[in-house]
């Protein structure tokens, strides 16, 4: 089983029904995989903090969600991170490629790499990082400590996770 | 018309919608007018009480959702409109009170003074029903209709901008607060669970 079947089928686990995306190039085989899944509502959207939003009203219809994104995307959410989710501890569920990494040979991506983690512990945001396929397995549990949390939670998906060994 | 107004007969018509309301001037109207808990009320996020009202319509398809937009928070996230028209939520009606200006900050002039046409641009973006209502007397006689039609479907208030800084009061409690009222709320309305058996 490739990876983004491993994460499919842990997402199906969390008894996802809601995926709102707007893909980089690391979360995109995903994110198609999971358009192909008639048992998740998929919704594209234009911006990355419309899909915050969307889980955020998701919460209240009690539909369990996730956000999918791109580091640089995820860096344009944090106003709406902070005033709509810590503002009323609503948790929301985010996996977003870990751009910038050491073996990420993107000029684009330098910056995110640096600034992202630190930008998240400022922010209180609690993050995992899965690193290898066998930690995918952690996804229910991240959930769950997203619900228990009560803010936004960041899944990193590594280079090597998506990509496998190697730069690029 | 005045906003307020508008809002008033919006809150007549409302029946069993659910309502989310972006930030200031729709918020603190619409809830001057309902004092309703089972809406949700914006305190941040400008321009995303759309996208937070299609992920509760898309989960609750059988509840009439009623997204009490403003002219300033809709041009913060214009991409909300290609969102909403690709999903077609039957259950979303989303209404635009439109004043021009950025009334809570004291009725600064918004971007593009008046040439926007907001229904318009719904229409090109995929919206089967979109329109712009001027006076109190077609919102009152327009709204039965809409309130029945499909959604989704975008209905621009055009409404007078109004001097000096917003006088009406927002609601009386926020934050974690306002989450669990919201929340409890549609949880006793719609037998659904929003919290878990510990209380998050």
């Amino acid at each position: 089983m490739d990876v983004t079947a491993r994460i499919h089928e842990q997402l199906t686990k969390c008894g996802i029904k809601i995926a709102a995306s707007l893909p980089d190039d690391w979360v995109a085989p995903l994110i198609e995989r999971i358009a192909a899944d008639n048992q998740i509502r998929h919704v594209r959207v234009a911006r990355e903090a419309e899909a915050i939003a969307i889980c955020s009203g998701a919460f209240f219809g009690g539909v369990r969600s996730v956000a999918l994104m791109g580091a640089t995307g995820l860096l344009t959410c944090t106003g709406e991170l902070a005033t709509l989710n810590l503002r009323h501890q609503i948790p929301v569920f985010l996996i977003v490629s870990q751009r910038g990494s050491i073996d990420d040979h993107r000029i684009y991506q330098e910056v995110q790499g640096r600034r992202t983690l630190p930008l998240l512990q400022a922010y209180d945001f609690p993050y995992h990082i899965v690193d290898r396929p066998d930690e995918v397995s952690s996804i229910p549990d991240a959930f769950e400590t997203c619900r228990m949390q009560k803010r936004p939670f960041v899944l990193f998906l590594t280079r090597r996770l998506v990509k496998g060994e190697g730069t690029a | 018309m005045k906003a307020r107004d508008a809002i008033d007969v919006l809150a007549r018509h409302r029946g069993e919608a659910v309502a989310v309301c972006a930030l200031g001037m729709a918020a603190n109207g619409w809830w001057a007018a309902t004092k309703s808990e089972d809406s949700f009320y914006m305190h941040g996020a400008m321009g995303f009480a759309a996208s937070f009202a299609l992920g509760l319509a898309l989960s609750l398809p059988q509840v009439p959702v009623w997204l009490i937009n403003a002219d300033g928070s809709l041009c913060m996230n214009l991409g909300c409109l290609l969102t909403e028209a690709s999903q077609a939520a039957s259950n979303l009606k989303h209404f635009v009170v439109a004043n021009g200006v950025y009334q809570t900050v004291g009725g600064l002039p918004m971007v593009n003074d008046g040439r926007t046409d907001y229904a318009a641009m719904a229409r090109a973006a995929g919206f089967q029903r979109a329109r712009t209502i001027e006076t109190l007397d077609d919102l009152e006689q327009q709204l039965p209709a809409i309130a029945a039609e499909d959604g989704p479907s975008l209905t621009v208030l055009r409404v007078e901008p109004e001097t000096g800084f917003l006088h009406t009061p927002p609601m009386t409690y926020e934050g974690p607060e306002m989450k669990y009222r919201f929340g409890r709320a549609l949880e006793r309305r719609f037998g659904i669970e929003v919290f878990g058996p510990q209380g998050y």
